[in-house]
């Protein structure tokens, strides 16, 4: 930084194992042993996530559950819990909170904080952190990491240095030092792919990328390589980290997928995953006062072929009954009759915020279902999200699936409920 | 085929067959028009096989026959003629030889034997004023969905009645109504939708006849006649069932405001300059005594004035799209305007104030949830 006086103290709350310290919570008995999350052994699907002892044979998030079982036969397998998650996933927001203006949940497990300025009313960055620490501790029951930088960046790879249940205060200046020797895959956004790659020009810590000309980066990697170099060196660069915690930013989109445990062609099983996927997407819609111009159907065939077929309405919709009908519409158009279907998703895109045009010829009609559905809205606020329902969907109700955030994802923002079915 | 026609007479008629040669070049005959002369006249046809046109003009006949060439090439030359007198040829090969004073053309022309035929008009079903027709066209027209999808909301309405005739025309979101009192004692109740091509075909028709020009209406199972003078239109017809419109029109005054049509067109205009591109949302706020238009948005700005008019409601604060207002106040021919609203969520209707003998018409606008 050039400036230290100008420099941000960010701090990156990270949850330890969350989702398996949740289920402990309930089941205390799962403490201290290998736990998966996500389902059973035999199913389809995918690992949500896995406790320390589990990660320890190999397992992770993202692995398909019948992989984790071979790598750790003895592990307790569990299903995932989002309503669980959600809402200690809010305690750990209301806390947050407390300590900052500037809180940006990035995942369910997650968030920046802007601690700028708060040196006076908690203390320095180190002793902020812990008074943070301990309150999480006092009103969860639940462990966290927390790494402190100038830097989101830097400060999410300080968090995940920490683990599990430590601080890490990257002090101001060394942000550089503190990345060079640690392996490339350590900054986000940095994947199998772009390891790779700069395996293939002998470059395997984020020191050896540091020293690397920006230029030649910017050439084999493009903006990327530029947003590579910024944050080998320590800085926000790229999407995402560009932007303010807390900056308010709308999605650009919202969908949700269903995979079916068994490849089906069976219309009274299909229609209603539809419906229960239009309710989703309506569901964030409303949450976010968006409405979409544009609902789009993604469909994979048992031959993993996939399409995506989308419809642009005339009005603006954020209602699950258009959204469904919409949904049903294009797949009656586009299935290939009697195929089996492995996959389902509805996306809802063209997001409209502001005023809406009201319709002269259903009004009554959508004003009565807007009115429904946000009550149904609260209700699923208050019982959770099963405790209401189209009669069509009913049927279609799956156990929710969910995933911590995948580490490398520079994670989303607060309010965004995002479990997309893996 | 051989006559000679006056260059005049003939720009006007093809004048009126643009609209109706079909523009994408599919199919491309349909590009062309039809010409045959036959008697002391030459007819001109043209169709893109949802509309067609036929019109003629009085032509000294050489010899009887007919061809094709293409439309607008035809026009775009005799355009640029000297005003005189031109005879056209059909050669052995489908050309066409143009020769008018010291200027000879060849123009390639097609077969008139893949020239789709049109519809014959059967028994006319009524006979109105052209220019009636034709002014609730316009009153009507701007108000019809310009979504491809909304099939039976591209075109609008026309019901007949012995007392008179209505034409209405929907998006969704607005409604444009008009009721013309017409003695026609003779008629039984007619009801078609007229697509909007067809509708911007007769405003044409209507300019070239004259303020006396009749139309005489009739229909067959999936066509609709329109006859003007020696000219004849021919549209499909848009089926579906139109919404129900007397549901939508208000059966309540509401809190009522008369305003200075240009006073309130040019504050509209000038602050709408200001709302966001998309939506074009802009708010009207009614106070005892005062109204107020404004308009913001994030990436512009804002702006706001007050516009004369007495109001002595209860305070209404209510969005609108401000193109749907203007597309009223642009063609409404009164100079006062009066709007009835009743609260920020219910529709707005506009109409002209005072009294009109020919006309009754009606606009309702939904609101904007701002």
């Amino acid at each position: 930084m050039e400036n230290i006086f100008l420099a941000k103290t960010i701090f990156h709350v990270d949850m330890d194992a969350f989702f398996v310290s949740v289920e402990e919570l309930f089941d205390p008995s799962l403490k201290g042993k290998a736990v998966v999350v996500g389902g059973r052994p035999n199913e389809r699907g995918v690992v949500s996530a896995a406790s320390y002892e589990a990660r320890r044979f190999g397992v992770h998030s993202a692995l398909p559950l019948r992989t984790a079982y071979k790598l750790c036969p003895q592990a307790v397998f569990v299903d995932g819990h989002p309503e669980r998650y959600r809402v200690y996933s809010k305690r750990v927001f209301s806390v947050l909170e407390r300590f900052s203006p500037l809180v940006e949940m990035a995942s369910i497990d997650e968030a920046y904080l802007d601690m700028t300025g708060t040196e006076r009313l908690l203390g320095p960055p180190l002793k902020a952190a812990h008074r943070l620490h301990e309150a999480v501790k006092a009103e969860t029951c639940l462990n966290c990491s927390i790494g402190i930088s100038t830097a989101r960046l830097v400060a999410k790879v300080a968090s995940d240095q920490a683990k599990p249940n430590g601080i890490l205060w990257v002090l101001p200046g060394q942000e550089a030092r503190f990345l060079a020797p640690l392996p490339v895959r350590k900054i986000p956004g940095v994947g199998k792919v772009t390891e790779k790659d700069l395996r293939g020009l002998g470059i395997r810590t984020v020191g050896d990328l540091a020293r690397l000309d920006e230029a030649v980066l910017g050439e084999r990697f493009g903006k990327w390589g530029l947003a590579l170099a910024g944050k080998a060196r320590g800085r926000d660069a790229g999407g995402w980290f560009d932007s303010e915690v807390g900056a308010e930013s709308d999605p650009k989109s919202v969908s949700h997928e269903h995979t079916f445990g068994e490849d089906t062609a069976d219309l009274d099983v299909i229609e209603p995953v539809l419906a229960r996927l239009a309710a989703m997407v309506g569901r964030r819609l409303r949450e976010y006062g968006l409405h979409a111009r544009t609902v789009q159907l993604k469909l994979r065939y048992s031959d993993f072929s996939t399409i995506t077929r989308a419809q642009t309405l005339s009005d603006p919709t954020q209602l699950d009954t258009e959204l469904f009908e919409q949904a049903r519409r294009l797949f009656y158009a586009n299935w290939k009759t009697g195929a089996r279907v492995r996959l389902l998703g509805v996306h809802a895109g063209s997001l409209e915020s502001g005023a809406q045009q009201m319709s002269i010829l259903e009004e009554d009609n959508s004003r009565r279902w807007k009115a429904a559905l946000e009550a149904a809205d609260r209700l699923r606020d208050k019982y959770g999200e099963s405790a209401v329902s189209l009669a069509k969907a009913l049927k279609g109700a799956f156990a929710e699936r969910t995933h911590e955030n995948p580490a490398g994802l520079p994670g989303r923002k607060r309010g965004q409920r995002d479990f997309p079915e893996k | 085929m051989e006559f000679t026609v006056a260059k005049a007479d003939l720009v006007r008629e093809l004048n009126l067959s643009q609209g109706v040669v079909e523009k994408k070049t599919t199919i491309p005959i349909l590009s062309n028009v039809l010409i045959e002369a036959a008697g002391e006249r030459v007819t001109l046809t043209a169709t893109d096989l949802e509309l067609g046109i036929r019109c003629s003009c009085p032509a000294t006949v050489l010899r009887e026959g007919s061809g094709t060439i293409p439309a607008k090439r035809l026009l775009d030359y005799v355009r640029l003629l000297p005003e005189a007198d031109l005879t056209l040829k059909f050669l052995e090969n489908h050309w066409a030889a143009i020769t008018c004073g010291r200027s000879r053309t060849r123009m390639a022309g097609m077969s008139r034997e893949s020239y789709p035929g049109l519809p014959d008009m059967p028994d006319p079903v009524a006979e109105i004023p052209i220019g009636l027709l034709s002014s609730m066209i316009a009153r009507t027209a701007f108000a019809i969905s310009v979504e491809e999808s909304r099939f039976t909301l591209n075109g609008a309405l026309l019901v007949l009645r012995p007392q008179g005739a209505i034409m209405v025309a929907t998006d969704g979101h607005r409604l444009a109504y008009v009721e013309a009192s017409c003695q026609m004692p003779e008629m039984k109740p007619f009801r078609v939708l007229i697509p909007k091509k067809a509708m911007a075909e007769i405003v044409k028709l209507a300019q070239e006849s004259g303020p006396e020009g009749k139309v005489v209406l009739s229909a067959d199972e999936n066509h609709l006649f329109f006859y003007v003078g020696e000219r004849l239109l021919i549209s499909r017809k848009l089926t579906g069932n139109f919404p129900d419109y007397e549901r939508v029109l208000p059966k309540d005054e509401g809190y009522g405001l008369t305003l200075d049509r240009e006073e309130v067109r040019g504050s509209i205009e000038r602050v709408s300059q200001f709302s966001d591109e998309r939506s074009r949302a802009i708010r009207l706020q009614l106070h005892d005594g005062e109204v107020k238009v404004f308009s913001s948005s994030v990436e512009t700005g804002e702006s706001e004035e007050s516009i004369p008019g007495e109001y002595e409601g209860p305070d209404i604060d209510i969005g609108f799209n401000a193109n749907y207002l203007l597309d009223f106040l642009r063609v409404v021919p009164q100079e006062k305007v009066c709007l009835e609203l009743k609260d920020g969520k219910s529709a707005g209707e506009f109409k002209p104030s005072g009294d009109d003998a020919t006309f009754r018409y009606r606009y309702v606008v939904m609101p904007m949830r701002i």
